[in-house]
């Protein structure tokens, strides 16, 4: 948070960081304000400003830091040397990381993130309803179940290992081999996908694990200079056409699917309303106005209810 | 005003000092007398003032309790209740949970604030592999209802639900609470993207006002097959479907060696699918655009006919 701060922000960041400079006793300014993601003059006037803090009879005893030459100084106070508790999205927000966490491929379950989990378990379960501790899961759960080839590729990424593999496209609609050197693995929406540096296009792409019918290892090596730094956000492209799409009730659950653009309730047909959807590319657009059927009327491109029908007619050949 | 001269972050610390120090509950005119000059003089102003400040510090997370005693209202901070309960993490647990949330992206910072609190510090993200979680408001409550056994009351798409929530699901991206529904006496799951009305429209009930069976566990509540969503598995419909041999090795990993009937020398297979839930059968089934078609039984093959027709006839 480097931009301006309200007083809100600013306070509960100082509750974090004066017991952790206490503990510490003297630090760096520059690393504090790493540690804590603000501007070196952020942290400098924060600690100036609490520093004067202070009730009579104690004026100005109450938080003893003081700032010189880049060091902070805390000295020993009678507050704040506790840390707040853990508001409740923050013990939820830790709890599913930590469960979601333990289920990506190569966690320890029985390892040091098992033990945190089950200390942070016991904290956030109060005592006394079903006695603490016994509530092994506390009730949250997390499925991840993943495709077959992802131990694979995950194990690909930490050797970078280059991979020839058969993947199937729904972009083209055929299956080819390709070569590749995964960078990074993650999961959305349910979904696995490897982040990968493509030979063919001498680019680096996304590609669907599920879709990935075989792979095997060429043997070469290939390190990369530019790390893949989490999942990228393809999802939030605005350069993408659109399409208008009037659903009805029933086809309604692509609202929750895909990050449509404002909804407009229609009149008539009474239930049916108007969104524009993102349109990665022909193909996927034709396949869901077939999925949707008569619960679909589109508006715009003028094409794509031409463009689904062909597809179904190609389809319906196979009967 | 005396109240500009100091810095609103001052007269918050001070203020959340003042209620820690304190051994009795304060009143605002004890509260605003020990910290003379901080708030404005003029007593409508300056109780605007208060309760935004005690809004602000509720809204970080200090638990500030209010009764009321003779007529006035007196305000204390439990300081057991306000300090972090000691986890005791070693300090390799916590480099775990420093890298479990590096690992696991979300849309709040809740989780790097958490791990400060717990004395790590956010780590880079340097793993093999990561997630992405969608985050909800009413997790966090809904989650506190299981923990405490509270019973909840929501509106789910209309209609007013009462449950008794055993537990919380994360399954293909979205969250689920799985639970006892008072009305209609089952075993019940709910979107919880769908609740209407967000956090504020679920009301939660005293703890510790229902068990929940031993051996439950969210995820053997509805099967992780949407197909057979609905449906108990086994008592539902099985659909033949033929794949040509561009989608049988992937169809294949999907449901199973064991649900494949036929081999045929082109490389295509015939599976068994379940299809007693029509509606997904059709979307997994159209995905498959015409690498694959409906064997048997007829009356699901007529269906999935008429409906390619239909999308057809529409553009004509």
């Amino acid at each position: 948070m480097k931009g301006p701060r309200n007083a809100e922000d600013r306070l509960s960041r100082l509750l974090v960081m004066l017991p952790w400079l206490m503990e510490q006793g003297e630090v760096p300014l520059v690393e504090v304000a790493a540690r804590f993601d603000l501007t070196a003059d952020q942290v400098q006037d924060d600690l100036e400003l609490v520093a004067m803090c202070g009730l009579p009879p104690f004026v100005d005893e109450m938080i003893d830091v003081f700032v010189d030459d880049g060091l902070v100084f805390v000295g020993v106070p009678r507050l704040f040397t506790r840390p707040l508790r853990l508001t409740a999205p923050e013990g939820f927000s830790l709890l599913a990381s930590a469960r979601a966490a333990m289920e990506l491929p190569g966690a320890d379950r029985s390892g040091s993130l098992g033990r945190a989990l089950d200390k942070l378990a016991r904290a956030l379960t109060d005592a006394g309803v079903d006695g603490a501790g016994s509530d092994d899961t506390a009730g949250v759960a997390i499925d991840m179940s993943r495709p077959e080839a992802t131990d694979e590729v995950v194990e690909a990424v930490a050797a970078a290992a280059e991979l020839t593999m058969l993947y199937y496209s729904p972009a083209r609609d055929e299956r080819a081999e390709r070569i590749v050197v995964p960078r990074h693995v993650f999961v959305d929406a349910g979904n696995w996908y490897v982040v990968a540096d493509d030979a063919k296009s001498n680019e680096r792409r996304t590609f669907r694990i599920d879709r990935i019918d075989s792979v095997a290892p060429t043997g070469r090596v290939v390190p990369t200079t530019d790390p893949v730094d989490g999942p990228p956000g393809f999802f939030a492209d605005a350069e993408l056409p659109h399409a208008t799409l009037r659903l009805a009730p029933a086809a309604q659950w692509i609202l929750d699917r895909y990050p449509v653009g404002e909804v407009t309730q229609l009149n008539r047909p009474k239930g049916w309303i108007e969104v524009d959807v993102p349109v990665a590319n022909e193909r996927w657009l034709a396949r869901l106005l077939i999925r949707l059927g008569p619960d679909v009327v589109v508006l715009s491109p003028k094409d794509a209810a031409l463009q689904a029908a062909d597809l179904a007619a190609r389809m319906l050949a196979r009967y | 005003m005396a109240a500009n001269r100091v810095d609103r972050v001052e007269r918050l610390t001070n203020l959340l000092a003042l209620l820690l120090e304190s051994e009795r509950p304060l009143t605002l005119i004890q509260i605003t007398g020990a910290l003379a000059g901080q708030y404005p003089d003029a007593e409508r102003p300056r109780r605007a003032a208060f309760e935004r400040d005690k809004a602000a510090l509720r809204d970080i997370g200090v638990p500030i309790e209010s009764e009321r005693f003779d007529d006035n209202a007196t305000y204390r901070i439990d300081r057991a209740a306000y300090e972090l309960a000691d986890l005791e993490l070693d300090a390799d647990e916590t480099r775990a949970l420093q890298v479990a949330v590096a690992a696991v992206r979300t849309d709040t910072s809740a989780g790097r604030d958490a791990l400060w609190k717990l004395g790590g510090a956010s780590a880079g993200n340097g793993a093999a592999v990561s997630a992405v979680l969608p985050q909800r408001p009413e997790l966090p409550v809904i989650r506190s209802a299981v923990a405490n056994r509270s019973t909840l009351v929501f509106v789910y798409r209309g209609d007013r639900r009462k449950l008794d929530p055993w537990g919380l699901l994360l399954r293909g991206g979205f969250w689920y609470v799985v639970g006892h529904d008072h009305d209609r006496n089952e075993n019940r799951t709910f979107r919880v993207d769908r609740f209407d009305g967000g956090v504020d429209a679920i009301e939660v009930g005293p703890t510790g006002t229902f068990t929940r069976p031993d051996s439950f566990d969210p995820r053997d509540a509805f099967p992780a097959d949407p197909k057979q969503i609905g449906h108990a598995p086994g008592d539902g419909v099985l659909a033949i479907v033929w794949i040509d041999a561009t989608r049988a090795d992937a169809i294949e990993r999907e449901v199973g060696s064991a649900r494949v009937l036929e081999r045929h020398a082109d490389g295509s297979i015939n599976v068994e699918v379940p299809a007693s839930h029509l509606d997904a059968f059709r979307s997994w089934l159209i995905g498959l655009l015409d690498h694959a078609a409906v064997v048997s039984p007829p009356e699901i093959r007529d269906q999935i006919i008429d409906w390619l027709t239909g999308v057809v006839e529409a553009a004509s």
